[in-house]
Protein backbone atom coordinates (compact mmCIF):
# COMPACT_ATOMS: atom_id res chain seq x y z
CA UNK A 1 0.00 0.00 0.00
CA UNK A 2 1.45 3.56 -0.74
CA UNK A 3 2.55 5.17 2.65
CA UNK A 4 1.57 8.70 2.77
CA UNK A 5 3.35 9.98 5.50
CA UNK A 6 6.95 11.29 3.66
CA UNK A 7 9.52 10.37 1.76
CA UNK A 8 13.35 9.38 2.47
CA UNK A 9 14.20 9.16 6.04
CA UNK A 10 10.70 9.57 7.18
CA UNK A 11 9.48 6.17 5.29
CA UNK A 12 11.28 4.36 8.54
CA UNK A 13 9.27 5.85 11.28
CA UNK A 14 6.92 2.84 10.91
CA UNK A 15 9.81 0.41 11.29
CA UNK A 16 11.03 2.16 13.99
CA UNK A 17 8.46 1.76 16.10
CA UNK A 18 7.32 -1.03 15.15
CA UNK A 19 10.78 -2.67 16.97
CA UNK A 20 9.58 -2.14 20.85
CA UNK A 21 6.86 -4.96 20.35
CA UNK A 22 8.92 -6.70 17.83
CA UNK A 23 11.96 -6.67 19.94
CA UNK A 24 10.15 -7.56 23.58
CA UNK A 25 8.18 -10.92 21.46
CA UNK A 26 11.14 -12.30 20.04
CA UNK A 27 13.33 -11.92 23.53
CA UNK A 28 10.63 -13.18 25.60
CA UNK A 29 8.42 -15.16 23.42
CA UNK A 30 9.79 -16.85 20.22
CA UNK A 31 13.45 -17.18 21.14
CA UNK A 32 12.73 -19.12 23.94
CA UNK A 33 10.52 -21.00 22.58
CA UNK A 34 12.77 -21.96 19.89
CA UNK A 35 15.14 -22.42 22.14
CA UNK A 36 13.48 -25.36 24.21
CA UNK A 37 14.70 -27.33 21.87
CA UNK A 38 18.22 -26.88 22.33
CA UNK A 39 18.23 -27.09 26.28
CA UNK A 40 16.81 -30.13 25.35
CA UNK A 41 20.51 -31.58 24.90
CA UNK A 42 21.98 -30.13 27.86
CA UNK A 43 22.04 -30.53 31.45
CA UNK A 44 21.12 -26.89 32.03
CA UNK A 45 20.04 -26.46 35.84
CA UNK A 46 18.46 -23.17 36.94
CA UNK A 47 21.12 -22.34 38.83
CA UNK A 48 22.78 -18.75 38.03
CA UNK A 49 26.69 -19.03 36.62
CA UNK A 50 26.76 -22.79 36.37
CA UNK A 51 28.11 -24.15 32.77
CA UNK A 52 25.61 -25.50 31.21
CA UNK A 53 26.69 -28.48 28.99
CA UNK A 54 25.74 -30.28 25.64
CA UNK A 55 24.69 -33.48 26.78
CA UNK A 56 23.04 -34.78 23.49
CA UNK A 57 19.99 -37.19 23.70
CA UNK A 58 20.77 -38.29 27.21
CA UNK A 59 17.59 -36.39 28.40
CA UNK A 60 15.13 -38.22 25.82
CA UNK A 61 16.54 -41.98 26.18
CA UNK A 62 16.33 -41.16 30.31
CA UNK A 63 12.56 -39.75 29.51
CA UNK A 64 11.81 -42.51 27.43
CA UNK A 65 13.98 -46.22 28.41
CA UNK A 66 15.38 -45.67 32.28
CA UNK A 67 13.41 -48.21 34.39
CA UNK A 68 10.92 -46.75 36.85
CA UNK A 69 11.32 -43.17 35.80
CA UNK A 70 10.18 -43.90 32.31
CA UNK A 71 7.16 -46.03 33.71
CA UNK A 72 6.33 -43.03 35.05
CA UNK A 73 6.65 -40.69 32.62
CA UNK A 74 4.89 -43.51 30.05
CA UNK A 75 2.03 -43.07 32.78
CA UNK A 76 2.28 -38.97 33.07
CA UNK A 77 1.75 -39.59 29.25
CA UNK A 78 -1.35 -41.78 29.41
CA UNK A 79 -3.10 -39.76 32.58
CA UNK A 80 -2.41 -36.88 29.93
CA UNK A 81 -4.57 -38.61 26.89
CA UNK A 82 -7.67 -39.78 29.37
CA UNK A 83 -7.65 -36.03 31.28
CA UNK A 84 -7.54 -34.72 27.52
CA UNK A 85 -9.79 -36.95 26.45
CA UNK A 86 -12.61 -36.79 29.71
CA UNK A 87 -12.36 -33.04 29.61
CA UNK A 88 -12.81 -32.81 25.79
CA UNK A 89 -15.88 -34.77 25.52
CA UNK A 90 -17.28 -33.01 28.09
CA UNK A 91 -16.93 -30.02 27.64
CA UNK A 92 -17.82 -30.05 24.56
CA UNK A 93 -20.90 -32.17 24.62
CA UNK A 94 -21.91 -30.26 27.54
CA UNK A 95 -21.15 -26.47 26.15
CA UNK A 96 -23.09 -27.42 23.31
CA UNK A 97 -26.03 -28.86 25.23
CA UNK A 98 -26.25 -25.42 27.57
CA UNK A 99 -25.57 -23.24 24.44
CA UNK A 100 -28.87 -24.92 22.68
CA UNK A 101 -30.77 -23.84 25.71
CA UNK A 102 -29.81 -20.76 26.12
CA UNK A 103 -30.31 -19.87 21.85
CA UNK A 104 -33.77 -20.58 22.80
CA UNK A 105 -36.43 -17.82 23.62
CA UNK A 106 -36.63 -18.16 27.31
CA UNK A 107 -36.93 -15.67 30.01
CA UNK A 108 -33.19 -15.28 31.86
CA UNK A 109 -30.82 -16.44 29.04
CA UNK A 110 -28.62 -13.39 30.19
CA UNK A 111 -28.67 -14.42 33.71
CA UNK A 112 -27.25 -18.00 32.78
CA UNK A 113 -25.01 -17.02 30.18
CA UNK A 114 -22.97 -15.10 33.09
CA UNK A 115 -22.85 -17.26 35.47
CA UNK A 116 -22.06 -20.32 33.11
CA UNK A 117 -18.82 -17.93 32.04
CA UNK A 118 -17.69 -16.59 35.37
CA UNK A 119 -15.29 -19.31 36.81
CA UNK A 120 -13.37 -18.19 32.95
CA UNK A 121 -13.11 -14.58 34.91
CA UNK A 122 -12.07 -16.31 38.35
CA UNK A 123 -9.32 -17.63 37.20
CA UNK A 124 -6.85 -20.68 38.34
CA UNK A 125 -6.46 -20.18 41.95
CA UNK A 126 -9.85 -18.72 43.10
CA UNK A 127 -11.73 -22.08 41.00
CA UNK A 128 -8.97 -24.31 42.99
CA UNK A 129 -9.84 -23.09 46.51
CA UNK A 130 -13.46 -22.65 45.48
CA UNK A 131 -13.78 -26.01 44.90
CA UNK A 132 -11.30 -27.68 47.90
CA UNK A 133 -13.55 -25.80 50.19
CA UNK A 134 -16.79 -27.46 48.19
CA UNK A 135 -15.00 -31.13 48.32
CA UNK A 136 -14.47 -30.60 51.82
CA UNK A 137 -14.20 -34.38 53.03
CA UNK A 138 -15.45 -33.43 56.41
CA UNK A 139 -18.67 -32.66 56.06
CA UNK A 140 -18.93 -30.55 53.01
CA UNK A 141 -21.59 -30.24 50.48
CA UNK A 142 -20.39 -32.56 48.34
CA UNK A 143 -19.86 -35.18 50.85
CA UNK A 144 -22.91 -34.36 51.95
CA UNK A 145 -24.72 -35.35 49.17
CA UNK A 146 -22.35 -38.71 49.28
CA UNK A 147 -23.44 -39.46 52.65
CA UNK A 148 -27.30 -39.15 51.52
CA UNK A 149 -26.37 -42.04 48.82
CA UNK A 150 -25.03 -44.25 51.60
CA UNK A 151 -21.28 -43.90 50.55
CA UNK A 152 -18.24 -41.75 51.50
CA UNK A 153 -14.85 -40.72 49.86
CA UNK A 154 -11.86 -38.19 50.87
CA UNK A 155 -12.46 -36.56 47.65
CA UNK A 156 -9.10 -34.77 46.83
CA UNK A 157 -7.74 -36.86 49.21
CA UNK A 158 -8.75 -40.11 48.29
CA UNK A 159 -6.71 -42.42 45.86
CA UNK A 160 -4.76 -40.98 43.10
CA UNK A 161 -7.42 -41.92 40.46
CA UNK A 162 -10.63 -40.49 42.18
CA UNK A 163 -8.62 -37.04 43.10
CA UNK A 164 -7.86 -37.51 39.49
CA UNK A 165 -11.65 -37.58 38.04
CA UNK A 166 -12.30 -34.78 40.36
CA UNK A 167 -9.52 -32.57 38.91
CA UNK A 168 -11.15 -33.24 35.38
CA UNK A 169 -14.77 -32.24 37.05
CA UNK A 170 -13.62 -28.99 38.32
CA UNK A 171 -11.52 -27.86 34.37
CA UNK A 172 -14.95 -28.80 32.76
CA UNK A 173 -16.77 -26.56 35.26
CA UNK A 174 -13.79 -23.96 35.15
CA UNK A 175 -14.04 -23.73 31.27
CA UNK A 176 -17.06 -24.72 29.93
CA UNK A 177 -17.97 -20.97 29.48
CA UNK A 178 -15.60 -20.56 26.84
CA UNK A 179 -16.80 -23.56 24.81
CA UNK A 180 -20.42 -22.36 25.50
CA UNK A 181 -19.73 -18.72 24.02
CA UNK A 182 -18.12 -19.66 21.11
CA UNK A 183 -21.25 -22.18 20.48
CA UNK A 184 -23.88 -19.27 21.51
CA UNK A 185 -21.90 -17.36 18.82
CA UNK A 186 -22.43 -20.02 16.24
CA UNK A 187 -25.24 -20.32 17.02
CA UNK A 188 -26.55 -17.16 16.20
CA UNK A 189 -25.44 -16.69 12.71
CA UNK A 190 -27.95 -20.15 11.68
CA UNK A 191 -31.34 -18.54 10.93
CA UNK A 192 -34.15 -18.82 12.23
CA UNK A 193 -36.45 -18.98 9.05
CA UNK A 194 -34.33 -22.29 8.12
CA UNK A 195 -35.22 -23.85 11.37
CA UNK A 196 -38.77 -22.60 11.26
CA UNK A 197 -39.44 -23.74 7.47
CA UNK A 198 -37.97 -26.99 8.65
CA UNK A 199 -40.43 -27.64 11.42
CA UNK A 200 -43.74 -26.30 9.17
CA UNK A 201 -42.73 -29.29 6.99
CA UNK A 202 -42.82 -31.75 9.93
CA UNK A 203 -39.59 -32.25 10.66
CA UNK A 204 -38.64 -33.50 14.26
CA UNK A 205 -36.74 -31.69 16.83
CA UNK A 206 -33.78 -34.17 15.90
CA UNK A 207 -33.90 -34.00 12.48
CA UNK A 208 -33.92 -30.24 12.89
CA UNK A 209 -30.52 -30.62 15.09
CA UNK A 210 -28.83 -33.34 12.84
CA UNK A 211 -29.84 -32.18 9.39
CA UNK A 212 -29.83 -28.00 10.39
CA UNK A 213 -28.23 -27.26 12.99
CA UNK A 214 -24.98 -29.41 13.09
CA UNK A 215 -23.86 -28.69 9.82
CA UNK A 216 -24.40 -25.45 10.17
CA UNK A 217 -22.35 -25.03 13.22
CA UNK A 218 -19.19 -26.53 11.76
CA UNK A 219 -17.02 -24.00 12.28
CA UNK A 220 -17.67 -23.44 16.00
CA UNK A 221 -17.62 -27.00 16.29
CA UNK A 222 -13.88 -26.99 14.90
CA UNK A 223 -12.63 -24.38 16.57
CA UNK A 224 -14.14 -25.86 20.08
CA UNK A 225 -12.65 -29.40 19.94
CA UNK A 226 -8.83 -27.71 18.69
CA UNK A 227 -9.45 -25.47 21.33
CA UNK A 228 -9.86 -28.11 24.21
CA UNK A 229 -8.25 -30.65 23.07
CA UNK A 230 -4.62 -28.62 22.44
CA UNK A 231 -5.80 -26.59 25.86
CA UNK A 232 -6.37 -29.64 28.08
CA UNK A 233 -3.66 -31.48 27.16
CA UNK A 234 -1.11 -28.56 28.06
CA UNK A 235 -3.31 -27.19 31.03
CA UNK A 236 -1.72 -28.24 34.57
CA UNK A 237 -2.55 -25.71 36.89
CA UNK A 238 -5.82 -27.00 38.31
CA UNK A 239 -3.59 -29.80 39.21
CA UNK A 240 -1.49 -27.63 40.93
CA UNK A 241 -4.09 -25.76 43.08
CA UNK A 242 -6.28 -28.75 43.84
CA UNK A 243 -4.14 -31.94 44.98
CA UNK A 244 -0.24 -30.23 44.40
CA UNK A 245 2.64 -32.84 43.19
CA UNK A 246 1.18 -36.03 44.02
CA UNK A 247 2.42 -39.40 42.44
CA UNK A 248 -0.32 -41.20 40.66
CA UNK A 249 -1.76 -37.94 38.95
CA UNK A 250 0.96 -36.37 36.99
CA UNK A 251 -0.40 -34.86 33.64
CA UNK A 252 3.19 -34.10 31.19
CA UNK A 253 2.36 -30.38 31.64
CA UNK A 254 2.65 -30.69 35.16
CA UNK A 255 5.86 -32.43 35.27
CA UNK A 256 7.43 -30.41 32.86
CA UNK A 257 6.71 -27.46 36.01
CA UNK A 258 7.86 -29.53 38.61
CA UNK A 259 11.13 -30.91 36.83
CA UNK A 260 12.09 -27.17 35.94
CA UNK A 261 11.07 -25.73 39.07
CA UNK A 262 10.75 -28.06 41.99
CA UNK A 263 8.01 -29.52 42.93
CA UNK A 264 6.04 -27.51 45.78
CA UNK A 265 4.92 -23.79 44.84
CA UNK A 266 6.45 -22.31 48.26
CA UNK A 267 10.03 -23.78 47.52
CA UNK A 268 12.60 -20.82 46.29
CA UNK A 269 15.34 -23.19 45.33
CA UNK A 270 15.96 -23.47 41.72
CA UNK A 271 18.43 -26.15 41.41
CA UNK A 272 16.39 -28.43 39.40
CA UNK A 273 16.67 -29.85 35.97
CA UNK A 274 15.88 -28.16 33.35
CA UNK A 275 17.30 -29.69 30.51
CA UNK A 276 15.74 -32.45 31.63
CA UNK A 277 12.69 -30.64 31.81
CA UNK A 278 12.85 -28.84 28.17
CA UNK A 279 13.09 -32.14 27.16
CA UNK A 280 9.92 -33.19 28.49
CA UNK A 281 8.51 -30.35 26.97
CA UNK A 282 9.41 -30.66 23.97
CA UNK A 283 7.83 -34.48 24.17
CA UNK A 284 4.85 -32.53 25.43
CA UNK A 285 4.45 -30.20 22.39
CA UNK A 286 5.19 -33.38 19.36
CA UNK A 287 2.27 -35.29 21.37
CA UNK A 288 -0.03 -32.17 21.00
CA UNK A 289 1.53 -31.25 17.69
CA UNK A 290 0.17 -35.10 16.61
CA UNK A 291 -2.87 -34.95 18.15
CA UNK A 292 -3.61 -31.66 16.88
CA UNK A 293 -3.16 -31.92 13.22
CA UNK A 294 -5.10 -35.29 12.89
CA UNK A 295 -7.75 -34.11 14.58
CA UNK A 296 -7.24 -30.55 12.13
CA UNK A 297 -6.92 -33.04 9.26
CA UNK A 298 -10.21 -34.90 10.04
CA UNK A 299 -12.31 -31.71 10.58
CA UNK A 300 -11.11 -30.07 7.42
CA UNK A 301 -11.85 -33.44 5.68
CA UNK A 302 -15.45 -33.25 7.77
CA UNK A 303 -16.33 -29.21 7.08
CA UNK A 304 -15.21 -29.81 3.07
CA UNK A 305 -17.72 -33.00 3.15
CA UNK A 306 -20.55 -30.61 4.58
CA UNK A 307 -19.87 -27.50 3.49
CA UNK A 308 -18.23 -28.45 0.17
CA UNK B 1 -20.03 -10.10 17.94
CA UNK B 2 -22.51 -7.33 19.60
CA UNK B 3 -25.54 -8.28 17.43
CA UNK B 4 -25.24 -12.03 18.67
CA UNK B 5 -25.20 -11.02 22.40
CA UNK B 6 -28.05 -8.36 21.87
CA UNK B 7 -30.15 -10.44 19.95
CA UNK B 8 -30.60 -12.34 23.55
CA UNK B 9 -32.58 -8.85 25.25
CA UNK B 10 -34.36 -8.34 22.45
CA UNK B 11 -37.81 -8.63 23.19
CA UNK B 12 -40.05 -12.01 22.43
CA UNK B 13 -42.52 -11.01 19.90
CA UNK B 14 -45.79 -12.25 19.79
CA UNK B 15 -45.94 -13.67 16.61
CA UNK B 16 -42.91 -16.39 17.49
CA UNK B 17 -44.87 -17.95 20.28
CA UNK B 18 -48.22 -18.25 18.20
CA UNK B 19 -46.30 -20.35 15.63
CA UNK B 20 -45.15 -23.24 17.64
CA UNK B 21 -47.64 -25.21 19.10
CA UNK B 22 -48.58 -24.32 22.93
CA UNK B 23 -48.43 -27.62 24.58
CA UNK B 24 -45.01 -28.72 22.60
CA UNK B 25 -43.12 -25.35 24.15
CA UNK B 26 -44.24 -25.31 27.32
CA UNK B 27 -43.15 -28.88 28.01
CA UNK B 28 -39.66 -28.00 26.38
CA UNK B 29 -39.14 -24.61 28.31
CA UNK B 30 -40.27 -26.61 31.35
CA UNK B 31 -37.25 -29.17 30.75
CA UNK B 32 -35.12 -26.60 29.37
CA UNK B 33 -35.32 -24.91 32.76
CA UNK B 34 -34.82 -28.15 35.00
CA UNK B 35 -31.39 -28.56 33.13
CA UNK B 36 -30.58 -24.86 33.52
CA UNK B 37 -31.34 -25.07 36.86
CA UNK B 38 -29.21 -27.73 37.44
CA UNK B 39 -26.22 -26.16 35.91
CA UNK B 40 -27.13 -23.37 38.11
CA UNK B 41 -26.73 -25.11 41.14
CA UNK B 42 -23.19 -26.78 40.26
CA UNK B 43 -22.10 -22.87 39.32
CA UNK B 44 -23.58 -21.08 42.08
CA UNK B 45 -23.38 -23.79 44.49
CA UNK B 46 -19.72 -23.47 44.95
CA UNK B 47 -19.79 -20.15 45.60
CA UNK B 48 -22.55 -19.75 47.74
CA UNK B 49 -20.65 -22.39 50.04
CA UNK B 50 -17.26 -19.81 50.12
CA UNK B 51 -19.57 -16.89 50.97
CA UNK B 52 -22.00 -18.82 54.06
CA UNK B 53 -18.46 -20.31 55.18
CA UNK B 54 -16.73 -16.59 55.43
CA UNK B 55 -19.32 -15.75 57.37
CA UNK B 56 -18.99 -18.56 60.08
CA UNK B 57 -16.82 -19.24 63.05
CA UNK B 58 -14.37 -21.69 62.50
CA UNK B 59 -15.91 -23.79 65.86
CA UNK B 60 -19.13 -23.37 64.19
CA UNK B 61 -17.62 -25.10 60.49
CA UNK B 62 -16.06 -28.06 62.45
CA UNK B 63 -19.45 -28.94 64.21
CA UNK B 64 -21.58 -28.86 60.69
CA UNK B 65 -19.87 -27.31 57.45
CA UNK B 66 -22.25 -26.65 55.47
CA UNK B 67 -24.87 -25.62 58.10
CA UNK B 68 -26.25 -21.92 57.47
CA UNK B 69 -24.42 -18.81 58.82
CA UNK B 70 -26.36 -17.90 61.71
CA UNK B 71 -24.72 -14.74 62.19
CA UNK B 72 -22.20 -12.24 59.80
CA UNK B 73 -18.90 -12.76 60.99
CA UNK B 74 -16.85 -10.01 59.64
CA UNK B 75 -13.91 -10.95 61.54
CA UNK B 76 -12.62 -13.27 59.18
CA UNK B 77 -12.64 -10.44 56.68
CA UNK B 78 -10.85 -8.35 58.99
CA UNK B 79 -8.48 -11.38 59.85
CA UNK B 80 -7.99 -12.10 56.28
CA UNK B 81 -7.09 -8.71 55.17
CA UNK B 82 -4.78 -8.15 57.87
CA UNK B 83 -2.80 -11.52 58.36
CA UNK B 84 -2.46 -12.23 54.37
CA UNK B 85 -0.79 -8.66 53.68
CA UNK B 86 -3.42 -8.06 50.98
CA UNK B 87 -2.87 -4.62 50.84
CA UNK B 88 0.75 -5.25 49.71
CA UNK B 89 -0.45 -8.09 47.48
CA UNK B 90 -3.09 -6.33 45.92
CA UNK B 91 -0.96 -3.42 45.05
CA UNK B 92 1.41 -5.35 43.31
CA UNK B 93 -0.37 -6.74 41.19
CA UNK B 94 -2.46 -3.79 40.08
CA UNK B 95 1.26 -2.43 39.16
CA UNK B 96 2.29 -4.95 37.55
CA UNK B 97 -1.05 -5.52 35.73
CA UNK B 98 -1.21 -1.92 34.54
CA UNK B 99 2.25 -1.44 33.90
CA UNK B 100 2.47 -4.57 31.50
CA UNK B 101 -1.35 -3.93 29.83
CA UNK B 102 -0.07 0.07 29.09
CA UNK B 103 3.09 -0.52 27.65
CA UNK B 104 1.89 -3.75 25.72
CA UNK B 105 -0.99 -1.63 24.10
CA UNK B 106 1.14 0.61 22.95
CA UNK B 107 3.98 -1.74 21.49
CA UNK B 108 1.21 -3.53 19.91
CA UNK B 109 -0.75 -1.21 18.78
CA UNK B 110 2.51 0.19 16.28
CA UNK B 111 3.08 -3.29 15.61
CA UNK B 112 -0.81 -3.94 14.74
CA UNK B 113 -0.99 -0.69 12.83
CA UNK B 114 1.74 -0.82 9.91
CA UNK B 115 0.89 -4.89 9.30
CA UNK B 116 -2.76 -3.83 9.01
CA UNK B 117 -1.81 -0.92 6.22
CA UNK B 118 0.60 -3.11 4.84
CA UNK B 119 3.62 -0.26 5.52
CA UNK B 120 6.41 -2.12 5.84
CA UNK B 121 7.36 -4.58 3.59
CA UNK B 122 6.52 -8.06 3.93
CA UNK B 123 3.53 -7.18 6.08
CA UNK B 124 2.23 -10.52 5.75
CA UNK B 125 5.68 -12.51 7.21
CA UNK B 126 5.44 -10.02 10.10
CA UNK B 127 2.05 -11.17 11.29
CA UNK B 128 2.56 -14.68 10.36
CA UNK B 129 6.00 -14.06 12.77
CA UNK B 130 3.84 -12.95 15.32
CA UNK B 131 1.35 -15.85 15.31
CA UNK B 132 4.08 -18.65 15.10
CA UNK B 133 5.20 -18.35 18.74
CA UNK B 134 1.33 -19.88 19.27
CA UNK B 135 2.02 -23.23 18.08
CA UNK B 136 5.80 -23.68 19.03
CA UNK B 137 6.52 -25.40 22.53
CA UNK B 138 6.37 -23.27 25.79
CA UNK B 139 9.13 -21.09 26.38
CA UNK B 140 8.91 -21.73 29.88
CA UNK B 141 12.44 -22.85 30.70
CA UNK B 142 14.82 -20.76 28.11
CA UNK B 143 12.56 -17.97 29.25
CA UNK B 144 13.91 -18.72 33.34
CA UNK B 145 17.38 -19.18 31.79
CA UNK B 146 17.07 -15.88 29.73
CA UNK B 147 15.97 -13.99 33.02
CA UNK B 148 18.57 -15.63 35.05
CA UNK B 149 21.31 -14.09 32.94
CA UNK B 150 19.57 -10.83 32.80
CA UNK B 151 19.76 -10.46 36.15
CA UNK B 152 15.70 -10.43 36.27
CA UNK B 153 14.96 -13.11 38.24
CA UNK B 154 12.94 -12.34 41.42
CA UNK B 155 13.03 -8.71 40.37
CA UNK B 156 9.35 -6.59 39.38
CA UNK B 157 10.73 -5.13 36.70
CA UNK B 158 11.96 -8.87 34.78
CA UNK B 159 8.43 -9.57 35.80
CA UNK B 160 6.71 -7.38 34.10
CA UNK B 161 9.07 -7.70 30.99
CA UNK B 162 7.27 -11.20 31.04
CA UNK B 163 4.00 -9.80 30.12
CA UNK B 164 4.88 -7.70 27.29
CA UNK B 165 4.00 -10.41 24.51
CA UNK B 166 1.04 -11.30 23.21
CA UNK B 167 0.60 -12.83 19.74
CA UNK B 168 -3.14 -12.92 19.97
CA UNK B 169 -3.84 -8.96 21.09
CA UNK B 170 -1.68 -8.03 17.90
CA UNK B 171 -3.99 -10.45 15.55
CA UNK B 172 -7.38 -8.99 16.86
CA UNK B 173 -5.75 -5.51 16.59
CA UNK B 174 -4.31 -6.04 12.79
CA UNK B 175 -8.18 -7.34 11.54
CA UNK B 176 -9.86 -4.40 13.52
CA UNK B 177 -7.53 -1.74 12.29
CA UNK B 178 -8.75 -2.83 8.90
CA UNK B 179 -12.05 -0.93 9.44
CA UNK B 180 -10.72 2.53 9.81
CA UNK B 181 -10.70 4.18 6.69
CA UNK B 182 -7.90 4.37 4.53
CA UNK B 183 -8.81 8.05 3.28
CA UNK B 184 -8.20 8.96 6.62
CA UNK B 185 -4.38 8.46 6.43
CA UNK B 186 -4.28 10.28 2.75
CA UNK B 187 -6.37 13.17 4.10
CA UNK B 188 -4.32 13.61 7.32
CA UNK B 189 -1.15 12.91 5.97
CA UNK B 190 -2.07 16.19 3.47
CA UNK B 191 -2.67 18.04 5.93
CA UNK B 192 0.83 17.48 7.45
CA UNK B 193 0.20 14.85 9.83
CA UNK B 194 3.13 13.08 11.19
CA UNK B 195 2.99 9.18 11.21
CA UNK B 196 3.58 9.14 15.13
CA UNK B 197 0.83 12.01 15.25
CA UNK B 198 -1.70 9.96 13.47
CA UNK B 199 -1.38 6.94 15.21
CA UNK B 200 -1.71 8.65 18.70
CA UNK B 201 -4.20 11.12 18.00
CA UNK B 202 -6.57 9.29 15.41
CA UNK B 203 -6.03 5.89 15.28
CA UNK B 204 -5.65 5.08 19.36
CA UNK B 205 -8.89 6.56 19.64
CA UNK B 206 -10.68 5.37 16.62
CA UNK B 207 -9.91 1.87 17.48
CA UNK B 208 -10.94 2.03 21.15
CA UNK B 209 -13.17 -0.93 21.27
CA UNK B 210 -10.27 -3.33 19.81
CA UNK B 211 -8.37 -1.59 22.55
CA UNK B 212 -10.77 -1.99 25.19
CA UNK B 213 -10.74 -5.70 24.46
CA UNK B 214 -7.20 -6.49 23.97
CA UNK B 215 -6.56 -4.57 27.37
CA UNK B 216 -9.18 -6.31 29.51
CA UNK B 217 -8.13 -9.79 27.74
CA UNK B 218 -4.23 -9.38 28.73
CA UNK B 219 -5.16 -7.83 32.20
CA UNK B 220 -7.21 -10.60 33.34
CA UNK B 221 -4.49 -13.06 32.35
CA UNK B 222 -1.81 -10.92 34.30
CA UNK B 223 -3.58 -10.66 37.10
CA UNK B 224 -4.85 -14.49 37.13
CA UNK B 225 -1.31 -15.70 36.72
CA UNK B 226 -0.10 -18.26 39.16
CA UNK B 227 3.06 -19.88 37.30
CA UNK B 228 5.12 -16.83 36.30
CA UNK B 229 5.02 -15.40 40.33
CA UNK B 230 5.87 -18.66 41.28
CA UNK B 231 8.59 -19.05 39.19
CA UNK B 232 9.55 -15.76 39.50
CA UNK B 233 9.32 -14.04 42.50
CA UNK B 234 10.82 -15.31 45.21
CA UNK B 235 10.48 -12.07 47.56
CA UNK B 236 7.48 -12.13 49.48
CA UNK B 237 7.24 -8.25 49.06
CA UNK B 238 6.48 -8.85 45.36
CA UNK B 239 4.16 -11.46 45.13
CA UNK B 240 0.89 -10.91 43.37
CA UNK B 241 -2.53 -11.39 44.93
CA UNK B 242 -1.97 -14.89 42.94
CA UNK B 243 0.65 -15.91 44.75
CA UNK B 244 -0.04 -14.33 48.30
CA UNK B 245 -3.68 -16.57 48.17
CA UNK B 246 -1.47 -20.30 47.88
CA UNK B 247 1.03 -18.85 50.73
CA UNK B 248 -1.73 -17.98 52.66
CA UNK B 249 -3.16 -21.49 52.33
CA UNK B 250 -0.39 -23.50 52.90
CA UNK B 251 -0.57 -21.26 56.47
CA UNK B 252 -4.52 -20.66 57.35
CA UNK B 253 -5.51 -24.24 55.27
CA UNK B 254 -6.93 -25.59 58.20
CA UNK B 255 -8.90 -22.29 59.25
CA UNK B 256 -11.62 -22.45 56.25
CA UNK B 257 -13.46 -19.19 57.10
CA UNK B 258 -10.82 -16.80 57.45
CA UNK B 259 -9.42 -18.59 54.26
CA UNK B 260 -13.15 -18.05 52.19
CA UNK B 261 -12.84 -14.46 53.49
CA UNK B 262 -9.22 -14.15 51.64
CA UNK B 263 -10.81 -15.69 48.54
CA UNK B 264 -13.79 -13.78 48.70
CA UNK B 265 -11.75 -10.33 49.23
CA UNK B 266 -9.86 -11.12 45.86
CA UNK B 267 -13.07 -12.60 44.24
CA UNK B 268 -15.27 -9.54 44.83
CA UNK B 269 -13.71 -7.17 42.63
CA UNK B 270 -13.05 -9.39 39.88
CA UNK B 271 -16.81 -10.24 39.87
CA UNK B 272 -18.08 -6.47 39.96
CA UNK B 273 -15.68 -5.83 36.85
CA UNK B 274 -16.19 -8.59 35.13
CA UNK B 275 -20.32 -7.99 35.49
CA UNK B 276 -19.59 -4.34 34.01
CA UNK B 277 -17.77 -5.41 31.51
CA UNK B 278 -18.78 -8.51 30.60
CA UNK B 279 -19.77 -8.41 26.94
CA UNK B 280 -16.66 -6.95 26.19
CA UNK B 281 -14.97 -10.21 28.12
CA UNK B 282 -16.97 -12.84 26.04
CA UNK B 283 -16.79 -11.25 22.99
CA UNK B 284 -13.43 -10.68 23.02
CA UNK B 285 -12.45 -14.01 24.35
CA UNK B 286 -14.56 -15.60 21.52
CA UNK B 287 -13.10 -13.40 19.08
CA UNK B 288 -9.14 -14.22 20.66
CA UNK B 289 -9.68 -18.00 20.24
CA UNK B 290 -11.81 -17.94 17.05
CA UNK B 291 -8.74 -16.09 15.20
CA UNK B 292 -5.97 -17.19 16.77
Amino acid sequence: MIYHFGRGRARWIPYLLLIPGLFFYILIALGPSLATSVYSFTDANGIANVPVNWIGLDNYKEFLTLGQAARDNYDALGRTLIFCIGVTVFQFGLGLLVAMLLNQRLAGTNFFRIVFFLPVILGVVIQGLIWTLFLYPLGGPVDKVLGALGTHSELLGSQPSEAFVWVIIVQIWANLGITMVIFLAGLQTIPDELVEAARIDGASPWQVFSKITWPLLTPSVNTNLLLNIIGSLQSYQLFLVLIGYRNGTQVLGYMVYAQGFGQTSGGNSNAFRQGYAAATSIILFFVVLIIGLTAQYFLRRREERILG
Amino acid sequence: MNTAIERDIRPVSNSAWKRISAKYLTKKTIVSYIILLAFVIIYLGPLLMLINTSLKTQSSFMRDATALATTINVKNFVDAWNKASFPKYLTNSVIYTVAATTIYIVMAVFVAFPISRKYIKGAKYFLTLFLIALFLPPALIPQFQLMLKLGLYNNPVGYVMLFLANPIGVIILVNYIKTVPIELDEAAALDGCGYFQFVTRIVFPLIRPAIATVAILHAIGIWNELILPTIYLTNQKYYPITRGLIVFQGVYGSNWPTLAAAVLIMAIPMVVFYLFLQRYIMSGLTQGSLKG
